[in-house]
């Protein structure tokens, strides 16, 4: 036992000394990237183009400025609240119609027609309709990211749930499982990387959509900040609220990829 | 369930249940077909009766399909269409070459694709449509900055793909490919293209639909055009036959589009079949 476990511990050892040796290597390169992407991307801005157009000291310089001022915090505030709140109701509606279709085929036929016609469509196209049902105001921007991630989650939800085994199921009958218990017991758990897959798609959907709305509807916002921002020739803050936005996407993606793993650790999807 | 013993009830209520799962089963077809039609029915029904009852911000579904078939007639939607289609086309094109190019060169060389690709998650995750106004700012409004914003919105999924299948190839492959001797030409043609076109094929049938996004944001947002200041001058004068009559015409587009996609995938599915068997 204690040479087997020297021996698998001198093996490791030696493994992860070449992984450290391969990782620096491409960990070095992304900074190098990077730093040269910066590197050009000022220069030839401040030699090319003019003035007001965005570089990343001018950015730089933009961050105290625009991070102490009241109204960008507002549109943080308003913009991110607008979408996980709207990410929230989304999800919720999309789970539960998920798993409906999933686990009734009737209710599945009767709705995938417009679920899916929806699903194909791009959601931009329901942005002037959205507005004019529901105004040009915040809660069109609610809708919109609602819509966004209803849709996808719906749909991976009733995938996830319709592809569940029939050993289950039958396991479930045979402890006399009733229909709830079914549903949320065994076919929702079992779904559950469907369903995040699906939240993980309509949020960044939702970040997405949530911009084109408060631009085309004139709701304030970060999208909206951005764009009036940049007609003020002050493109520097109008990057800063971009670059806070990527910070914000990234961190969604990432953060639903390890809650994926977290829950579902046998699954060995993207 | 009114009355009768416990019993008879229980009794009576199993059977009625494995009696509707019977029905179910023997018509399984039926009941999908009137499922299919009774949802349509009754959503136009629905849109029918309700169509008069919200004033300007609701048409009813005949009302909508005359104003449809005006656009059609007086070559307004036609001559807007056109405008999206070239778009559409130049992005599709764009999307397919340079996203399967540079997924490629990205597989090929680790180094740079370690280098590089932080950056493409970084950008695929960024909301495209913030970066408009960079857009505008250095190259203006004009058909070429257009599919720019386009290509940025609709490319990764091809690209990323082509990259993922690139870098799947088995190292065996790529070993009896070296024992034989190939040079980098023999390796590209007999194994990489091989090996690679069904991952770009699931790339290309993604940018079919993905492409429609990418141009009618562009439209949006680059000072509006095609279909879409058609829809948005709809929206400032809260003219909804207008804007319902596009939006459900863009839907037929897009499903038609999806439709395009999965029948490449159906005859990609054949061809993997009969390549294997």
């Amino acid at each position: 036992m204690a040479t087997l476990s020297s021996g698998v511990e001198v093996g490791t050892d030696r493994r992860q000394r070449t992984l450290t040796r391969w990782l620096t290597r491409e960990r070095v390169a992304p900074v190098i990237a990077g730093l040269a992407i910066l590197a050009i991307w000022q220069v030839v801005v401040s030699t090319q183009l003019p003035s007001f157009v965005a570089r990343p000291s001018g950015v730089i310089l933009a961050i105290p400025e625009t991070v102490a001022s009241e109204e960008f915090w507002l549109d943080v505030v308003v913009t991110l609240g607008s979408i996980l709140e709207g990410v929230a109701i989304g999800a919720a509606a999309g789970i539960l119609v998920g798993v409906a279709m999933g686990r009734v085929r009737e209710l599945d036929w009767f709705l995938s027609t417009y679920i899916r016609a929806l699903y194909a469509l791009p959601l931009i196209a329901l942005v002037p309709i959205v507005i004019i049902w529901v105004g040009y105001s915040p809660a069109s921007r609610l809708a919109i990211v609602i819509i966004s991630v209803f849709l996808p989650v719906a749909v991976t939800t009733a995938d996830g749930t319709r592809a569940i085994s029939k050993d289950y199921i039958d396991v479930g009958r045979i402890f006399g499982a009733r229909t709830h218990n079914m549903w949320f017991g065994i076919a929702l758990p079992s779904a559950m990387p469907f369903i995040v897959a699906g939240i993980e798609l309509g949020f960044a959907r939702g970040i997405t959509n949530a911009i084109a709305v408060e631009v085309l509807a004139s709701v304030p916002g970060m999208g909206m900040s951005v764009f009036t921002k940049s007609n003020e020739l002050n493109e520097n803050g109008s990057m800063v609220y971009v670059v806070c936005l990527g910070v914000f996407a990234v961190s969604v993606r990432a953060g639903m990829i390890r809650f994926r793993h977290w829950l579902a650790p046998w699954y060995r999807g993207t | 369930m009114t009355g009768g013993s416990g019993q008879a009830r229980m009794a009576t209520r199993e059977s009625f249940a494995s009696r509707v799962n019977r029905f179910r089963a023997v018509n399984a077809w039926w009941i999908r077909i009137a499922c299919y039609v009774s949802s349509i029915v009754l959503l136009l029904a629905a849109w029918q009766a309700f169509g008069n009852s919200f004033g300007v911000l609701f048409v009813p579904f005949t009302v909508t399909m005359k104003r449809l078939w005006a656009m059609l007639v007086e070559g307004e939607l036609p001559a807007a269409l056109w405008v999206s289609g070239q778009l559409y086309l130049v992005t599709l094109v764009f999307n397919i070459v340079v996203g399967v190019t540079v997924g490629l060169l990205l597989a090929r060389n680790k180094l740079v694709s370690a280098a590089f690709e932080p950056y493409v998650y970084i950008l695929y995750a960024t909301p495209t449509i913030s970066l408009v106004p960079f857009v505008s700012v250095m190259f203006g409004f004009a058909f070429w900055p257009r599919v720019l914003v386009s290509v940025l919105i609709s490319i990764f999924p091809i690209l990323l793909g082509t990259l993922e299948g690139a870098r799947s190839i088995p190292r065996q492959h790529l070993d009896v490919a070296a024992i034989f001797g190939s040079n980098e030409r023999q390796l590209w043609r007999d194994v990489i293209i091989p090996y690679v076109t069904p991952y770009a094929m699931t790339g290309i049938k993604q940018s079919v639909a993905l492409s429609m996004v990418g141009t009618l944001v562009a439209e949006f947002f680059l000072n509006p055009d095609g279909v879409a200041a058609v829809m948005l001058e709809g929206t400032t004068v809260v003219d909804s036959a207008k804007v319902l009559a596009i939006t459900v015409f863009v839907a037929a587009i897009a499903v038609v589009l999806v439709g395009v996609g999965e029948l490449i995938e159906w005859f990609l599915v054949r061809w993997r079949h009969s390549a294997v068997g």
